[in-house]
């Protein structure tokens, strides 16, 4: 994905955060269809293509993007499931990309809906069984405890910065109708500080809460967006991804992510630097991936992340507007869907429709997405997507 | 199986009836008896590469290092530090009786790393770089289940 803008993403739709909401995942990613058609004004047919995440819902079912066109009506010339976590979002956005410049389809539906309270949760099975269970990890929870340790070790972790994140974003979800209601009063840092530990020193504040929701975007060539009449395009111009980065060393630094390979690819093909990027939405699970996030795509040099978070304004009105739907920690993780609410937010705020919570100049934005708990190590997918406007 | 099929549910755990801690079933994703079989008598083996020399774990069915098959298990000597750990207050599915507890990524000498428990140890004594030794815990009949403790 040179720089180009010949990719347009020309409309997104998303649905409330809701806690054990009781809808399907099908139901929910049918009102993101229908938000769609609506803001666009394209006729449903035009759709000929689906890049759909893999859920925790939904996946047991092998025919589940199938499924899904036959759900809303849709005729894919061409479908891709993408089973990245977190990073299905943006990853989707890629694929349908080159899958549109291939002339294997023109306009795809990207799609993520995922509600694990209807559903069974399919088993990830391999080593697990013999080598994760019996010990008791406590899945990401755990992961991210013995990360944010080994962080803590190495460079040393300053809470209060992880406070401010917490606090900030928690301050954009109260501006953002869609959040889970349940997340949607004040925070402090008091607040966080006093969080009872899960997994320490990984507190409950640190972590998302597991819901249900749906969202998705639209995306074409920019010379059929023309045709198409299209109210609003953005591009993306840069993608970067990686999974199991450094994989065959059994010795790799658990502190340093996928995103030191994958953010200066995505950079790179944008013909920008990180002082270039004018908001960034990064994959929220636990407040500490924000911190090694910054460091790895390059904000800051590696171990000052806590202080980059304490120098920066990271408000909706600040130099670097960061999760400003309040990012899946307060807006609430719509199960693997996950990855699309900081991914939406990004093109509506480069729509200029994001209300109170605007950021002015939208002119580009960074999108992140993180997946997958593999054993012993960092995480297990990064991408990282950037978006421009005309 | 059913068993570890729940065990796996995080999500539906607190309405679920309460299930035992996870036992490994042996020879699952890929042949891993001569890791239990070792176990049983007190001894840990891994992987190692015969072409390249190097070692790794968990067991896989070619070498991290060149992609082949040409694999050995060894006995290493158990002997390790702490590379990172956390104490879990929140509990992995069948684990419920255990809270607090500790899991560790320890750093073999041999040059791999493993997640385990920790014992005879208190929780604010554990440190990064302490050293470890094997400590075995019998699970079941047939499973000795590889953890460590202050060497």
């Amino acid at each position: 994905m040179a720089k180009r803008k010949d990719i347009a993403v020309i409309g997104y739709g998303e649905t409330k955060v809701t806690l054990k909401g009781g809808r399907s995942s099908y139901d929910l990613a049918g009102e993101v269809l229908e938000q769609i058609l609506n803001q666009t004004g394209i006729d449903k047919d035009k759709i000929d293509g689906l890049s759909i995440a893999e859920t925790m819902s939904e996946t047991s079912n092998p025919f589940w993007g199938v499924y899904m066109s036959e759900m809303l009506g849709l005729s894919p010339h061409w479908m891709q499931l993408n089973g990245l976590g977190g990073t299905s979002g943006i990853g989707g956005i890629a694929r349908a990309a080159a899958a549109i410049r291939d002339g294997l389809c023109e306009t795809v539906f990207v799609l993520a809906s995922d509600a694990q309270s209807s559903g069974r949760n399919p088993e990830q099975g391999a080593q697990r069984g013999e080598f994760q269970y019996p010990i008791g990890l406590r899945g990401p929870v755990g992961a991210f405890g013995l990360i944010t340790q080994r962080y803590k070790y190495q460079y040393g972790l300053d809470d209060r910065a992880l406070a401010k994140l917490a606090v900030t974003q928690r301050n954009h979800a109260l501006m953002n109708p869609n959040a889970v209601d349940k997340l949607q009063k004040p925070l402090t840092e008091a607040d966080y500080l006093n969080s009872k530990y899960v997994s320490e020193p990984l507190r409950m504040l640190d972590s998302v809460m597991v819901c249900d929701g749906a969202n998705g975007v639209l995306v074409t060539s920019t010379e059929n967006a023309k045709k198409l009449g299209a109210k609003k395009m953005i591009h993306p111009i840069g993608y970067g991804e990686i999974s199991n980065f450094k994989g065959a060393e059994p010795l790799a630094d658990i502190t340093v992510s996928g995103f030191s390979v994958a953010g200066p690819k995505a950079l790179k093909q944008a013909g920008m630097t990180p002082k270039d990027i004018r908001m960034i939405m990064p994959y929220d699970d636990f407040l500490i991936a924000l911190v090694i996030t910054l460091e790895d795509i390059g904000f800051c040099p590696k171990g000052k992340g806590c202080e980059f978070v304490m120098n920066t304004d990271l408000t909706y009105k600040g130099t670097l507007p960061l999760n400003t739907s309040g990012g899946q920690i307060s807006a609430g993780q719509p199960g693997l869907a996950g990855g699309g609410l900081n991914l939406v937010e990004g093109v509506r705020q480069m729509f200029g429709e994001a209300g109170a919570r605007q950021v002015s100049d939208p002119r580009n934005c960074m999108v992140t997405g993180i997946g997958v708990i593999p054993y012993g190590r960092n995480w297990g997918v990064s991408g990282v997507l950037v978006l421009e406007q005309s | 199986m059913s068993e570890m099929k729940s065990a796996t549910n995080p999500a539906k755990a607190p309405e679920a009836k309460k299930i035992p801690r996870p036992i490994p079933r042996p020879n699952t994703y890929m042949d891993t008896r001569p890791f239990w079989e070792a176990a049983r008598n007190g001894k840990l083996v891994i992987q190692y590469c015969k072409d390249t020399g190097k070692p790794q774990f968990f067991p896989r069915p070619v070498s991290m290092a060149n992609g082949k098959r040409n694999l050995e298990w060894r006995e290493v000597s158990g002997k390790g530090t702490v590379y990172s750990f956390t104490n879990t207050f929140s509990a992995w599915p069948g684990h419920e009786d255990r809270v607090p507890y500790m899991v560790a990524l320890v750093e073999l000498e041999e040059g791999v790393r493993m997640l385990a428990n920790l014992f005879n140890v208190k929780a604010e004594d554990v440190k990064i770089g302490m050293p470890v030794k094997l400590y075995w815990e019998k699970l079941s009949e047939d499973i000795n289940y590889p953890a460590f403790q202050p060497a």
